[in-house]
């Protein structure tokens, strides 16, 4: 789920990132400085405001449930389809879109709300919960002080 | 038994739906996520309210999801429509749901996701629109199959170029057919040698684009 962090080849896969909020501007930030091919999709100029000044990708304004925005975007060609907009069901069409109609290979959507995942499953799309990691990770900070009062 | 139905979002369709299925004697249920859009829908007798989020399996299972038969999702977006339609059916297992979707480009994306059956609000309203223009040549228009046929009534005047031609005479374009010939109080099932009089009118059933094509050669307008 996390090879995208080391792409062998940067530059190589072509990557669109859809929402460009906190979690859009920051992965679009990280993967353009390394080297990838970013394209970032937002429907407020605003928002592309987050991206850093030496974010080398590429930015298109508009809808990214539009299918013209899509295409526009050349998202028959893209490797990676990251959808990170605040809504998950936009979040969940989109996913779906990229998958069936674009046949994307690798599709990753942020859902806050696990409930819906039976939604996603039977496609090839892969979520990420911040809840779930979030506690996660709680838990496993709670785990590690034990461990060291009891060494 | 009677079947149970379930409408999610919507207010005014939601309303007018609801109303109109309860007299048909169905078990109507709906949800909306504004709270006074709730309490005027809860002014209809009969009906179940539910306020919430339809697009949370919670909410519709609140709203007995589990035991519907048909659910109806008529929100503003697209996407929440989708979820709605996805839910039911792969959650909730219901065996019928229906979307309104307003980017008429996404109908057949739509159903390959499972939708059983989507309407396309916009171009349902601006078919109605183009036929009101049209009014003057067509009595009625039905439009079936999302729009794909067009049932239309077509009233033959004396000044008409159809009137005194068998129907094999007049240069029809291939996908239309002329159903029914009424007649004054009759009306006849036409065959290939039936003659068009003035003050027939002609039931017409046509696939998409092809009924002004038909109706032009009939009128002459």
């Amino acid at each position: 789920m996390l090879s995208i962090f080391n792409l062998s080849d940067p530059g190589s896969d072509y990557i669109i990132i859809i929402g460009c909020g906190r979690l859009g501007s920051t992965l679009a930030n990280q993967l353009s400085d390394e080297g990838g091919n970013v394209m970032v999709i937002d429907h407020s100029r605003d928002s592309m405001r987050k991206l850093s000044p030496s974010f080398g990708g590429l930015t298109l304004i508009g809808d990214g449930t539009n299918l013209e925005i899509l295409t526009e975007a050349q998202i028959k060609n893209a490797h990676y389809v990251i959808v990170v907009t605040d809504d998950d069901n936009t979040n969940i069409m989109i996913s779906q879109l990229a998958k069936e109609l674009f046949h994307v290979p690798h599709v990753i959507a942020r859902l806050y709300d696990p409930e819906r995942e039976c939604v996603y499953k039977e496609l090839d799309i892969e979520t990420i919960s911040p809840s779930m990691l979030s506690a996660y990770e709680i838990k496993s900070l709670m785990r590690k002080p034990r461990k060291v009062s009891n060494q | 038994m009677k079947s149970n139905v379930l409408i999610i979002g919507g207010f005014n369709k939601a309303q007018s739906l609801a109303k109109s299925l309860l007299i048909k004697g169905y078990i109507v249920t709906v949800i909306n996520s504004d709270l006074d859009s709730c309490h005027s829908l809860a002014e209809i007798s009969g009906l179940n309210v539910i306020h919430g989020d339809g697009t949370k399996p919670y909410v519709l299972l609140e709203a007995n999801a589990e035991h519907t038969d048909i659910a109806i999702a008529l929100t503003q977006r697209d996407e929440d429509n989708l979820v709605i339609c996805q839910l039911c059916k792969k959650r909730f297992h219901i065996q019928r749901t229906v979307a309104i979707i307003n980017d008429a480009r996404k109908t057949e994306f739509f159903y390959q996701m499972g939708v059983d059956s989507v309407v396309c609000a916009t171009s349902a309203i601006t078919n109605i629109i183009e036929q009101q223009a049209f009014m003057d040549k067509i009595g009625t228009m039905v439009p079936i199959g999302e729009g794909r046929i067009n049932v239309a009534e077509v009233p033959i005047l004396s000044n008409s170029p159809a009137v005194g031609k068998k129907l094999w005479e007049m240069n029809l374009p291939g996908e239309v057919i002329i159903g029914c010939i009424l007649r004054g109080e009759k009306s006849l099932v036409p065959r290939g040698d039936t003659r068009v009089l003035a003050g027939d009118t002609l039931v017409l059933i046509s696939s998409d684009n092809t009924e002004m094509l038909a109706i032009k050669e009939l009128t002459g307008r």
